[in-house]
């Protein structure tokens, strides 16, 4: 080609108005900062744009295309993070506005440089190096032929030399022709059909293929236009033989080689070569080699990328000889150039796609685990939010206060039952405090429940609530404190939940039947007292005599009478304490006086069973109703006359700051609550009686329980003087407790407060 | 020991018959009754007794009210009572104390001690 005449005079009008047509004069540019989202929002904004020009101070600095940016996204996953700098190429080739070509010949050397960068696009530059314009090759290939049959055409005719631009149009027409058509697709197979198909017709060969070089050496033709009537070579594969590796060598490092007759002697072609292409009856051949660079996956880290011997172009002449001309030569370089440009953009794509193809498979499964993720935890809030709404139909139905209260004694939760009973939702108490909700007065009864609560204790007492139906209700609070274990030994309070309960129909009933066992046990006395005076009265004998079988009767009438007596006394007096009708006066007494005194009024009873009571007391005062202490000492007293023997002496005692006996059959709690209240006094009345069983010890204060169901008939209890005992004691605040030993004997304890000088 | 006249007052005729019987045989003593407070009051007025038995729980008038009138009635106020109740709660019995009665003795009561009791809570001897 170099050696073919320039035409300078004529070529001219190559200049401006030619460039002016095929320069992009606005290209899309970016500072290097930009980041890649707006980068990209700027491409979808300008669909033509091919590329972005990274500018500084209006030089080029850099250059991405739409691969490079796809290429980026492929490849990093945080890609969204990165800057226009990042992912450009620099530096960056461009053309001095002074280099453009200003005449036909030079234009496919120009256009080589394409070819020879590896770039689709050329940055114009002036001299003080700052952006003109963009050159892209595709374009510049378009408008090439269409300059050629018109604008240029026209002057050539003109020209002097005019056969010779003539063929010069002709060629480079042809050029950009081909080059556009193998271009024009981005598939390789259709790219190397259209090169072997554009070939052929070019050169009127007789058969055009594309050779691939395996790396094993071999090859095989994957491309082929071949006229009739000579044989296809596509898909024969070449031995090694054909095809050494020097010959490799040299064809990767450029070699053209051009054979007019296969048969002649300097076609430098072995013998066995000969024989060989002859079956394909090749009479004239010409080779380009295919060298591109190694593809994306096949370069190892930063390395610097290197050419490797993809294939041959291959022209093939069998219907004799044929000179290839130095035109026919470069344009077959020149296409082996496009075509390899071709491949590289083709594999690119290629490799591109799959790795969009393997990232979009990657964020397929990624959306899948995500999409299964989502639905877990949609699966998870929904039997969420249904136990939620279960609980919240649970709580909101029962007919009970729910509440949780925090350290602050402000409400944080409530459940619609408040509604109910005070009118204010649990959306308008959330947050506020007990005292505010409930009132400063009722706060005031309940405070010191709370701090027992907010101590850690749970806490159950009655009380009444006023409702919004301007009811006074009597309800039962239990307050649960919320502890939370924490790294310390101490666990944390966080606050408590509090549950109150309706207890006005049980109230209710409660006095009802207080009521009603007052007035039958008194409406029992009356005609008990008649009865009762009656038969003592005809008993004297002072009414008239009865034979002996009638004194007999009377006696048991008498007997029942008086235990009928006790029993109506002993149930009315356990309604009274136990329905709150009694309370208790204490005040300062001294306990030896209480003692002597329950023994006096049991001492005529002990004579008759002739028994012995004796005292030991301690001078110490108590703090207690002495009426009551009193009428527990005559119960016990009472309890161990009638299991005594008699002959046997019960013994009377009281002392003070005693430490706990503890009996074996109490529980820790008792335990607990007789050390965290030491300054009690201690009443002990034990007798030498039959004793009782361990298995009773506890249930003997149970209301008309007693350790033989016929004590009641030998003995004449009534199986309520223990309860009594155990009521009296309990409201004063001690305890009361038996220990015992079958045949040898009991005891009876129980405690009261000491007074307060006694402590001193 | 000269005789003493006590008035029962108790709406029940049983009790009314079984004090009588009773006080009789261990004191000799002798007995008027009356069925209600206001018969009571009247009777009080009317025969001077040396003391009065007082039932607490009666129709109408009950046993506390019938005291108190005996109690404000310069006639009848230096009569001793001595209530005869079933009533018999320590609280109850702290209140008749209280309102200044000379005893009670709790029903059913002891027809063979009455008199003996009676005698101890008013100073008498039998």
């Amino acid at each position: 080609m170099s050696s073919e005449p320039k035409v300078l005079a004529e070529s001219r009008v190559f200049e401006q108005p030619f460039w002016n047509t095929v320069m992009e004069f606005h290209p899309l540019t970016a500072s290097g900062q930009t980041t890649l989202p707006k980068v990209l929002d700027r491409m979808t904004a300008h669909p033509g744009a091919a590329c972005v020009l990274a500018l500084h101070c209006r030089e080029v600095v850099g250059i991405a295309t739409r691969r490079d940016l796809l290429q980026a996204i492929a490849q990093n996953s945080e890609w969204f993070h990165l800057q226009l700098a990042q992912v450009m190429t620099r530096p960056v080739i461009t053309v001095p506005q002074s280099d453009l070509p200003t005449d036909l010949p030079a234009i496919p050397l120009f256009l080589k440089q394409f070819a020879r960068y590896q770039v689709s696009h050329l940055p114009v530059v002036d001299e003080r190096n700052q952006l003109i314009g963009l050159l892209d090759e595709t374009r510049l290939l378009r408008a090439l032929p269409l300059w050629c049959a018109t604008d240029g055409a026209a002057k050539a005719e003109r020209s002097p030399h005019s056969e010779e631009l003539r063929r010069q149009h002709q060629r480079a027409e042809l050029f950009a022709e081909i080059t556009l058509k193998i271009r024009q697709s981005l598939q390789l197979k259709e790219i190397l059909q259209t090169s072997v198909n554009e070939v052929q017709r070019l050169l009127d060969a007789d058969r055009v293929l594309i050779y691939q070089v395996l790396p094993d050496g071999t090859g095989k033709p994957i491309s082929e236009a071949v006229v009739a009537p000579y044989q296809a070579i596509l898909g024969f594969s070449f031995p090694e033989e054909v095809f050494p590796e020097e010959y490799q060598t040299l064809y990767a490092q450029g070699r053209v080689q051009a054979i007019t007759d296969v048969h002649a002697p300097d076609s430098g072609l072995a013998q066995c070569l000969v024989e060989f292409i002859e079956q394909w009856g090749i009479q004239s051949k010409l080779i380009v080699p295919i060298v591109h660079p190694l593809k994306p996956e096949q370069s190892v880290g930063n390395a610097p990328l290197r050419n490797h011997l993809w294939g041959l172009l291959i022209a093939h002449q069998c219907r004799g000889p044929r000179e290839w001309s130095e035109f026919e030569l470069e344009l077959m370089r020149q296409l082996a150039d496009q075509i390899s440009i071709a491949l590289s953009q083709g594999q690119m794509l290629e490799y591109l796609e799959e790795r969009v193809r393997l990232r979009t498979a990657e964020l397929t499964q990624a959306n899948r685990a995500l999409h299964r993720e989502i639905q877990d935890r949609q699966q998870v809030e929904a039997a969420l939010r249904q136990s939620e709404e279960q609980l919240r139909l649970i709580t909101n139905n029962l007919p009970v206060l729910i509440a949780y209260v925090d350290r602050q004694q402000r409400y944080r939760f409530n459940n619609q039952t408040y509604e109910h009973w005070f009118g204010q939702s649990p959306t308008e108490i959330y947050g506020q405090s007990i005292n505010a909700v409930m009132g400063a007065t009722y706060y005031r009864t309940i405070q010191t429940y709370i701090k027992t609560a907010l101590s850690g204790n749970q806490v159950t007492y009655e009380s009444e609530l006023t409702l919004k139906d301007g009811r006074c209700h009597s309800v039962s609070v239990t307050y649960i404190p919320h502890v939370e274990a924490t790294d310390t030994a101490v666990p944390q309070i966080r606050g408590f939940f509090a549950l109150t309960t309706d207890i006005s129909d049980r109230k209710a009933i409660e006095r009802m039947k207080d009521e009603f066992i007052a007035v039958v046990s008194h409406e029992l006395r009356t005609p008990l007292t008649s009865i009762h005076g009656s038969l003592k009265l005809m008993a004297t004998g002072r009414l008239g005599h009865l034979s002996t079988e009638g004194q007999q009767m009377l006696e048991v009438a008498d007997e029942n009478t008086d235990r009928l007596v006790r029993l109506v006394n002993n149930v009315l007096d356990l309604q009274r304490i136990e329905s709150g009708e009694v309370t208790m006066e204490a005040q300062v007494c001294d306990a030896a006086d209480l003692i002597e005194q329950g023994v006096e009024a049991m001492r005529a009873i002990a004579q008759e069973h002739n028994i012995e009571l004796q005292t030991q007391a301690d001078a110490i005062s108590i703090w207690a109703d002495p009426d009551y202490i009193v009428q527990t000492l005559t119960n016990l007293i009472g309890n161990a006359i009638k299991f005594s023997h008699p002959g046997d002496v019960i013994q009377l005692a009281v002392r003070s700051n005693f430490e706990p006996i503890l009996p074996s059959h109490l529980s820790d709690t008792v335990l607990h609550r007789h050390r965290a209240v030491p300054a009690m006094a201690l009443f002990c009345v034990q007798d030498s009686g039959q004793g009782i069983p361990a298995d009773k010890l506890n249930s003997v204060f149970e209301r008309f329980q007693q350790v033989d169901s016929s004590d009641s008939r030998k003995k004449g209890g009534t199986g309520l003087g223990l309860a009594i005992c155990r009521k009296i004691v309990e409201q004063h605040g001690g305890q009361i407790w038996a220990e015992s030993q079958l045949g040898v004997g009991s005891c009876f304890y129980f405690t009261v407060p000491l007074y307060a000088a006694e402590l001193v | 020991m000269p005789s003493k006249c006590v008035l029962v007052i108790d709406d029940e005729e049983s009790i009314q018959k079984v004090v009588r019987l009773s006080l009789k045989l261990e004191a000799s003593w002798q007995t008027i009754t009356a069925s209600s407070g206001q018969e009571g009051i009247c009777q009080a007025e009317k025969h001077q007794p040396d003391a009065i038995l007082l039932d607490v729980m009666m129709p109408a008038i009950d046993g506390i009210a019938t005291f108190e009138s005996l109690h404000e009635n310069s006639q009848t106020q230096s009569i001793p009572v001595i209530l005869l109740t079933a009533k018999t709660g320590t609280s109850e019995k702290r209140l008749f104390q209280k309102i200044g009665v000379a005893g009670v003795i709790t029903k059913p009561f002891n027809p063979l001690t009455l008199a003996s009791q009676v005698a101890k809570l008013l100073g008498w001897s039998i």
